[in-house]
């Protein structure tokens, strides 16, 4: 999965449980897996997982994203956002790579900053 | 593992609510609410009011502190508010300052 490497020194991982339920501004520099509910702010410097059946309502800016519950608001990303078929996502998603299955809906702008191969990309980019 | 927990180096600014246990080893300002037991670890920084069934202080805590079951301080916690709980322990080396409504 999308868990880049062990960069994450010392900062461990942290879980919002099942029946948790944050409002407000979160931020970090590890790991977090979302199981509940958050409305408000999330700026990590690690990884964001958003579990099938959580909800998060807030922008989102993370190294690696996977989704398999919902989030509306903006995800923005350092690394992959990994959209899982049981997602629900409205807002603009941005990162180095996008991956979304089949059965995932998703609505809002898609923005990947990747390089395009030469048959696409031509000399100038477009 | 605990249900939820906030890592050491993260930080919550605004309301926690869960329904069950939550460990504590980052920061959190604002409001902690559980129906389980809340568990502020050795480093951990809050300054919030916290309401829970039981709390046990490693770290520091500002604020007032509600449990329907019991408080434990532990040796290193720090406690700056007041207590309400039935049952409250201060371990030797805690620091606690506040007062204590043991509702009897």
């Amino acid at each position: 999965m999308a868990r880049a490497s062990s960069s994450t020194s010392h900062a461990g991982s942290a879980v919002l449980g099942k029946g948790a339920s944050i409002r407000g501004r979160i931020a970090g520099e590890g790991d977090l897996r979302v199981d509940g509910t958050i409305s408000g702010d999330v700026a990590l410097k690690g990884d964001l997982i958003v579990s099938d059946g959580a909800e998060v309502v807030a922008d989102v800016q993370a190294r690696a994203v996977v989704v398999e519950g919902a989030i509306e608001g903006d995800i923005s990303a350092t690394s992959s956002v990994a959209i899982r078929a049981s997602a629900r996502v409205s807002g603009a998603i941005s990162g180095t790579s996008i991956s979304i299955e089949e059965g995932a809906n998703v609505s809002g702008r898609i923005d990947a900053q990747f390089d395009l191969p030469p048959e696409l990309g031509g000399k100038s980019g477009r | 593992m605990a249900s939820t927990v906030i890592a050491q180096g993260m930080t919550i600014e605004g309301e926690l609510t869960s329904d069950e246990d939550v460990v504590i080893q980052g920061t959190l300002r604002g409001k902690l609410t559980s129906k389980d037991t809340v568990n502020v670890e050795s480093g951990a920084v809050v300054e919030a009011d916290i309401s829970a069934s039981s709390l046990s202080v490693g770290g520091q805590i500002t604020g007032n502190v509600t449990a329907s079951d019991r408080v434990d301080l532990m040796a290193g916690g720090r406690l700056i508010g007041d207590v309400k709980a039935s049952r409250l322990t201060i371990a030797d080396g805690a620091s606690f300052k506040g007062n204590v409504d043991m509702d009897v």
